[in-house]
């Protein structure tokens, strides 16, 4: 009596109304709750776009916004990865700047002067509250009780998890996406319930949505066609689930090829085959549904059934055969580091090297879970009660999203949302159990004839229920308990906002561009050297001048400073890459040539020894080492940059060959200038540095900014005498040269 | 357009007042300005050549070749000093700073006082090799003044010089034979491609140094041909620096000596006029000095370019192409001789040559010259651009002996087809197919529909769809 | 043609040093050995004979330490490998036409040589590219190979090789086909096929049973929620001392974990969401009233006690976590 599902529904009856408005309230609060703990970053430092990608984005949408979408779609950009260029109209998911771009012209048509970068840095916390409501709706689909859907909203609104890629500046595909994500699965599982074609085209149209906006639309490609093929393993297939898929299917294949980076993806490669296995699989066997409902003799069944799994074992091996043949291209890199987790540190460096494609500790989990990560194996676990259709796609989403969430950090975005939908499954029952005014009275129950009633109907409802439900429900009998559980479950909600808060404002509300630092009176101070060094190179270099630096930054250079780079965050040219970082690597002798021939006019290097900003090359320095010896493996060697110990030094101990390292030189350029001689310090890696400094001879210092973050160096031209440099420069400081003909062997004797 | 150029050109000349390309303040450096009077003659060539000499001794403190940071003479001739070295004013950084700041040195060395190391490390910087013992002069036993020099052989008489190679002007041709006296041999690194030598001594000539009486001489410092009396160095921003080996080739009494080849008895008079002046004109680049003028390139599809003809139309150079189309490129190249600018004619077997590079070259054609004017040439050609998109350039990096250097690079980007510039499908023959395909699909679909609604009952239908 | 070629190369050292043991029969009787046996087991002697210039041939030598007592992994992982190269290399070219020798060089019987070579790290390959002969190459210092990137397969060192080798056949690698491993895998298969079909009235029900899908997601949740893929991936300890001679089970630091951290943390989710699930679902059917307020306050009492605990473990682990609940 307490609470039957069908209960609340009998109480909506009366009083819709009120409760409708109530829920609309509510949803608009949580919503208004979600933005607004997006905009520390605002508040603390100002409306400023985020990090790198987003800066690439940004610049995208400028360009979109001014250019028009055609020549957005044919854009070649001519300012990265000089001298390749980007064919980045063909390479890029436009969804985002897309929607930012519809955006602005709509406030323009309803003439709302808004400057597109607001617009960009809102973005995020905008379609944050959507997603709040769009987990509202997915949560109802799944449970009866009302009150899950709000839960599940509240949470998805504050979690740290989503907050972590959402805060306001952080304009990055996500943004959008999360939003996509959770709509597109409310709509499949409003398609497999209806079995409706219209809801299972809404789901194909907003599939495209978000394969027009993020990569990570290959989640939903397998998660589908998973759910689909369990509920056929579980022997639940039904038209129902023949109509959603198959239209789902068929026009979201469509509309994704739409996009030219993904292009003809959908059926050339491997992520994309269980959709297309599913698929065939559903005809089969609604054929051999079909031809079941005709004939009902039993061998012929067995036939049948015998036929689908032939023909499935036969197609599969078609598909593996496909594959090894290489008609259909094999997983992708970084899909295939998911799997076989030690492949990418092997093969694919670059990938390796980002930071996000880490392992998931566990703490990282209960910080941006907090509480949610142990309601959250409850909230699965109600689902097995009554395991409907969409219940299963809730197992089976829990289960595959928690696996990527453990491999790789930056996938936690994908388990947010199932971690929010159970969890506030879980609460709600809990408190709708407990927070139900009237109590059974202990007779009625004891003779018991509902309660038996409610058994059976239990019974035959499920014939193998969860032990933990055989018995029928009575309900809470004293207050007590009931005031314990409510009381403890605030102070839990509490706790949980409390952390998030805790957490955004902490941890994930600081744009890497700016950073802040406490003074020892514990007033904040801003070190605000890379935009100072940005603006220097837009202000006093030509408009053409290419700058060299390794590819983090950029996007950044491109986005702030608007010159041309020669590798950037969009790591599509290994080879280029590793150029950069042989130039980095190796000696000036080696690397001006380089340098030369890419034309490079101003090489950027990041250094924090000053400050004790360990995010800075030299810390990085291994990396480019790394990928630099993936392509040349005989010129530049990892091991040479380790002394004979095995330690990565820049000390007096540092390798030669570390010493020499165009790198190593610009860090450390004049530093021990700044100190008393033989004082040197270097405060990240706390090492003394050698008294006598390197010597540049092919580049010379530009500019270095107040904190010495970011140094610039200008590349000389050739010399005017032809002599090379190093000569050149021993002139210049006033030693003489020797006489040349000292040298020995034969001289050799012009011919003209 | 053309005529335009040229009375620009000559309306600075007029203000520059000199024949010289590049200013006519010409400051002669010797030790004591008595001497002057011996080179009186080539004074006065120059003078007539109007430029306004100014004379000044190194031992002057206030002498310098700046002034506000800037230059405050165009050309220099230093003479060999006597004493140690050329002073505060003119150390070897002072002058490589001139040469710079695109100022013309003419630097002359003599035998008689020991060449300054000042000026020996100011050479080996330019990888110009002088004799290690400072006393060395060039001595030719079969061709020398039999007249001046009959029994110590240090004249040489050297005949004027060809054409360096094939490809490479000569702008010392002079007629009759020059005498060198006393000439301190210079030898030519051969890494650096900014050097040249003008004169070459005899292929009997070796480098020996008098005040010794040795009979033989082991390990000269150079012999034959590799022995450079008057040789020259172009920088790279082709400012000119020339060593002439003696001095003494310059006075009066040497530019109408009469001289005596071996076994001839008649006596001619030296070209040694004619040949300073050449020399001192190519150094203070009054000779082999390019100028480019209109410089363009376009896409050569569609209608008609206009840009050829010459009237003033505005430069046209988009910034972007798309791959493989056709594109025509123009440079006007004229080159200034001492009064005016004439088309520029490259030597034979020698060609203006463009390259087309990303990285590395993509085209390295020879531009041919489609026409010329008043004073220019034009040189163009057209070509497909590769089937590759980035950052390319254009460029012209046209450097050869005793020219100034042309070197234009133009930046264009090459973009890929754009989603609208593919053939469409019922183009592509091969795609019919699939087309029909399609629309066989979509007929196909339609009747089937047309078949349901007509086959089945309508409240059988509702039922279905509840 | 190249018998030609080879026959001067081989001759060139006659002229050069005529004092010196002739390197074409040492040359002629390493490839007997070789053919007989490769890689040649080198010890001090036979290494300096087979390395010492002049040679125009080629030497590739693995230094290694397979004996169990040094403890060397690596040595004794890549050993099949490497001897998998050299005999395919050595069937690849029956006519000796490479001219390269594959030597294993064990640290037992290479002591000296070790030392002379200030080796402290094994296994090293190290390459000598001929001295004399057709495709010398001048500086006579050998290349060498670390394995820094950890283990090596046969492939890589192959490529390894023929990029320092000068032009010539390169016998690619060849892989014997394992039949064993054929066989086994298709009777297991076939075995379960069989299994299956006979057991198949027993499992059905028991694929069927909820519960036990329950449990499986659950475990699988929990383990992967408890940063297991991170000690899988990281290969992080079990647990590790403190200094003063206890255990610590939890590792310092926000970004590691020990393996035994992680189950300790798996099981207090564990229990928190077995206290919910019974809160929520098993109280409430607890008919008897006195019981069910005893599992009521019981379970909120383990809720408490373990939420609480978890946030100071958590407290530990990033330390400026403000928040607490009174226990702990």
């Amino acid at each position: 009596m307490a609470t039957s599902p069908v209960d609340p529904l009998l109480k909506q009856l009366t009083g819709p109304n009120t409760r409708s408005l109530l829920r609309v309230i509510i949803l608009l609060t949580i919503a208004a709750a979600a933005v607004s703990s997006r905009l520390f970053s605002v508040i603390r430092f100002e409306s400023i776009i985020h990090e790198f990608d987003p800066w690439f984005n940004f610049r995208a949408t400028k360009y979109l916004v001014q250019n028009g979408f055609y020549s957005f779609w044919d854009w070649f950009d001519d300012r990265t990865w000089h001298p390749l260029g980007r064919v980045t109209g063909g390479t890029l998911y436009p969804g985002l700047m897309v929607t930012s771009g519809i955006i602005y012209h709509v406030l323009r048509f309803l003439t709302f002067p808004v400057d597109i970068r607001n617009i960009c840095v809102l973005l995020a916390p905008g379609f944050s509250g959507l997603t709040a409501f769009a987990t509202y709706l997915l949560t109802n689909e799944m449970v009866t009780s009302p009150s899950a859907g709000l839960l599940a909203a509240a949470f998805m609104g504050i979690t740290p998890g989503y907050i972590s890629r959402s805060v306001a500046g952080s304009y990055d595909n996500e943004a959008i996406a999360i939003f996509l994500l959770v709509f597109t699965f409310f709509l499949w599982i409003k398609a497999v319930k209806l079995g409706s074609v219209f809801w299972g085209a809404l789901t194909a149209l907003f599939y495209g949505y978000m394969v027009s906006a993020w990569g990570g639309y290959v989640f939903i490609t397998n998660l589908l066609p998973l759910h689909a093929f369990v509920l056929i393993c579980m022997g639940r297939y039904s038209p129902r689930l023949y109509v959603s898929y198959t239209s789902w299917y068929a026009l979201g294949t469509l509309a994704s090829m739409q996009i030219p980076f993904v292009g003809f993806l959908p059926i050339r490669s491997s992520e994309h085959m269980s959709a297309l296995g599913v698929f065939g699989l559903l005809q089969i066997v609604g054929f051999v549904e079909f031809v079941r409902n005709q004939l009902p003799s039993r061998q012929f069944q067995t036939l049948l059934r015998a036929l689908v799994l032939v023909i499935f074992a036969v197609s599969f091996g078609g598909l593996v055969l496909l594959t090894v043949s290489g008609v259909i291209a094999p997983w992708t890199g970084r899909f295939y580091s998911l799997w076989d987790t030690g492949y990418a540190k092997i093969h694919i460096p670059i990938i390796a090297s980002v930071s996000e494609h880490q392992p998931t500790a566990w703490p990282a989990f209960f910080f941006d879970l907090s509480m949610m990560i142990w309601l959250f194996p409850a909230g699965v676990y109600m689902c097995f009660r009554k395991l409907t259709d969409e219940q299963v796609f809730i197992v089976i989403y829990a289960v595959l999203a928690s696996y990527f969430a453990g491999v790789m950090v930056r996938l936690m975005l994908t388990l947010t949302p199932i971690v929010c939908v159970a969890s506030a499954i879980a609460f709600s029952q809990i408190l709708d159990t407990y927070m139900s005014i009237d109590s059974p009275t202990p007779e009625v129950q004891a003779n018991g004839t509902p309660a038996s009633a409610s058994v059976a109907a239990a019974s035959a409802m499920l014939p193998d229920g969860l032990r933990s439900t055989r018995n029928p429900i009575v309900g809470i009998y004293s207050y007590t308990s009931k005031l314990t559980v409510v009381a403890a479950s605030t102070v839990y909600l509490m706790l949980f906002v409390m952390h998030c808060t805790w957490v955004t404002s902490n941890a994930y509300s600081s744009p890497s561009v700016v950073l802040a630092s406490r003074l020892p009176d514990g007033s904040q101070h801003i070190i605000d050297d890379y935009r100072e060094a940005y603006y220097w190179l837009r202000q006093n270099t030509p408009e053409n001048a290419k700058i060299m630096s390794w590819w983090d930054y950029g996007y950044q250079i491109g986005g702030m400073a608007d010159r041309p780079t020669l590798v950037d965050n969009n790591t599509w040219n290994n080879t280029h890459i590793a150029t950069v970082g042989k130039a980095m690597s190796s000696r000036e002798e080696v690397s001006y040539p380089i340098m030369r021939q890419h034309e490079v006019d101003y090489v950027l290097v990041v250094f924090g020894g000053l400050l004790g900003y360990s995010g800075d090359d030299i810390n990085k320095f291994l990396w480019m080492v790394r990928i630099a010896e993936g392509i040349w493996p005989d010129e530049v060697k990892e091991r040479n940059f380790f002394t004979a110990r095995g330690e990565y030094r820049v000390d007096d101990e540092a390798t030669p060959t570390m010493k020499n390292s165009l790198m190593y030189k610009m860090s450390y350029y004049n530093y021990n200038a700044l100190f008393p001689a033989g004082q040197a310090q270097d405060r990240v890696r706390n090492t003394r540095l050698p008294a006598e400094g390197p010597q540049l001879t092919t580049i010379e210092e530009a500019f270095t900014s107040e904190n010495w973050i970011i140094r610039i160096y200008k590349v000389k031209d050739l010399d005017n005498f032809g002599r090379d440099h190093g000569s050149a420069v021993a002139f210049d400081k006033g030693n003489k040269k020797k006489r040349a003909h000292k040298r020995k062997g034969a001289r050799t004797l012009r011919v003209e | 357009m053309r005529w335009l150029f040229s009375f620009l050109v000559l309306a600075l000349l007029g203000a520059v007042q000199a024949l010289s390309s590049s200013g006519s303040r010409l400051l002669v450096v010797l030790e004591e300005l008595a001497e002057k009077d011996k080179y009186s003659e080539f004074w006065d060539d120059l003078r007539g050549r109007s430029y306004t000499l100014s004379f000044e001794s190194p031992k002057n403190d206030k002498l310098s070749i700046f002034k506000h940071g800037e230059r405050a003479y165009d050309h220099l001739i230093l003479f060999p000093p006597k004493t140690k070295g050329l002073g505060p004013s003119l150390t070897p950084k002072l002058l490589l700073e001139f040469l710079k700041k695109d100022g013309n040195v003419l630097l002359t060395l003599s035998a008689d006082h020991p060449t300054p190391s000042a000026i020996v490390s100011l050479l080996l910087e330019l990888d110009i090799h002088l004799p290690t013992d400072r006393n060395a002069l060039v001595i030719d036993h079969f061709n020398y003044d039999t007249v001046s020099a009959g029994e110590k052989h240090d004249v040489l008489l050297v005949p004027a010089p060809k054409a360096l190679r094939a490809d490479v002007k000569n702008y010392f041709e002079v007629d009759g034979t020059i005498a060198v006296p006393r000439a301190v041999g210079q030898g030519l690194g051969n890494t650096t491609p900014h050097l040249a030598p003008i004169l070459r001594a005899g292929s009997s000539a070796y480098s020996y140094n008098p005040k010794d009486e040795a009979e033989i001489v082991e390990d000269p410092f150079a012999v034959g041909e590799q022995l450079s009396l008057v040789s020259a160095m172009q920088a790279r921003n082709s400012a000119r620096f020339t060593v002439v080996g003696s001095v003494e080739m310059l006075q009066n009494e040497w530019f109408d000596a009469k001289i005596g080849a071996v076994g001839s008895k008649e006596q001619t008079t030296t070209a040694n006029r004619a040949f300073a002046a050449k020399v001192s004109e190519w150094t203070f680049k009054e000779t082999g000095v390019l100028k480019v003028g209109r410089l363009q390139h376009y896409l050569n599809e569609g209608k008609k370019n206009v840009n050829e003809s010459a009237v003033g139309v505005p430069e046209h150079n988009p910034g972007i192409y798309r791959i493989k189309t056709d594109v025509s490129y123009t440079i006007e190249i004229s080159e200034y001789t001492s009064t005016h600018l004439s088309p520029f004619v490259p030597p034979t077997a020698d060609d203006v040559q463009l390259e087309f590079s990303m990285l590395s070259p993509f085209h390295r054609l020879s531009l041919t010259p489609l026409a010329q004017t008043a004073n220019s040439t034009i040189f163009g050609t057209s070509f497909v651009l590769p089937d590759q998109h980035g950052i390319f350039n254009f460029r012209v990096n046209y450097k050869r002996p005793f020219l100034t250097s042309v070197d234009e690079k133009r930046q264009v980007t090459v973009r890929h087809f754009a989603h609208d510039e593919w053939p469409r499908s019922w183009n592509i023959s091969a795609a019919w197919v699939w087309i029909g395909g399609i629309w066989v699909t979509v007929a196909g679909w339609i009747a089937f529909v047309a078949l349901w609604l007509y086959s089945e009952g309508v409240e059988k239908g509702v039922k279905k769809t509840q | 043609m190249r018998w030609l070629l080879l026959l001067t190369a081989s001759l060139l050292p006659f002229t050069a040093i005529a004092a010196k043991k002739a390197p074409k029969d040492r040359y002629q009787d390493f490839r007997t050995k070789s053919l007989s046996s490769t890689p040649l087991k080198l010890d001090d002697a036979s290494y300096t004979k087979l390395t010492q210039a002049p040679r125009d041939y080629a030497v590739v030598v693995l230094l290694t330490a397979l004996e169990t007592r040094f403890g060397c992994v690596l040595c004794r992982e890549f050993q099949p490998e490497w001897e998998l190269l050299a005999k395919s290399w050595t069937n690849g070219d029956k006519k000796g036409e490479s001219r390269v020798f594959f030597g294993t060089l064990d640290f037992a019987e290479g002591r000296n040589t070790f030392q002379s070579l200030q080796l402290q790290t094994a296994p090293v390959i190290l390459m000598f590219n001929p001295t004399t002969g057709a495709n010398a190459k001048v500086d006579a210092q050998p290349s060498r190979f670390d394995f820094t990137a950890g283990p090596q397969s046969a492939e890589s060192i192959h490529a390894w090789v023929s990029r320092h080798l000068p032009e010539g056949p390169k016998p690619a690698v060849s892989r014997p086909i394992n039949y064993f491993k054929i066989v086994s895998v298709t009777t297991a298969i076939l075995g379960l096929i069989t299994l299956v079909t006979v057991t198949a009235p027993y499992i059905v029900p028991l694929l069927q049973n909820r519960n036990l899908w329950a449990a499986f997601s659950l475990i699988a949740v929990l383990l992967f929620t408890s940063g297991h893929m991170f000690n899988h991936i990281r290969k992080v300890p079990y647990v590790s001392g403190d200094g003063k001679g206890g255990i610590s089970y939890f590792a310092g630091g926000f970004s590691n974990q020990f393996g035994m951290e992680t189950q300790i943390i798996a099981a207090i989710y564990g229990v928190l969401s077995f206290a919910t699930i019974s809160l929520a679902l098993k109280v409430p059917r607890i008919s008897d009233p006195k019981a069910q307020s005893l599992a009521v306050f019981l379970w909120s009492g383990v809720i408490f006690g373990m939420y609480s605990f978890l946030m100071s473990v958590f407290r530990m682990k990033n330390g400026g976590y403000p928040f607490f609940l009174p226990p702990f």
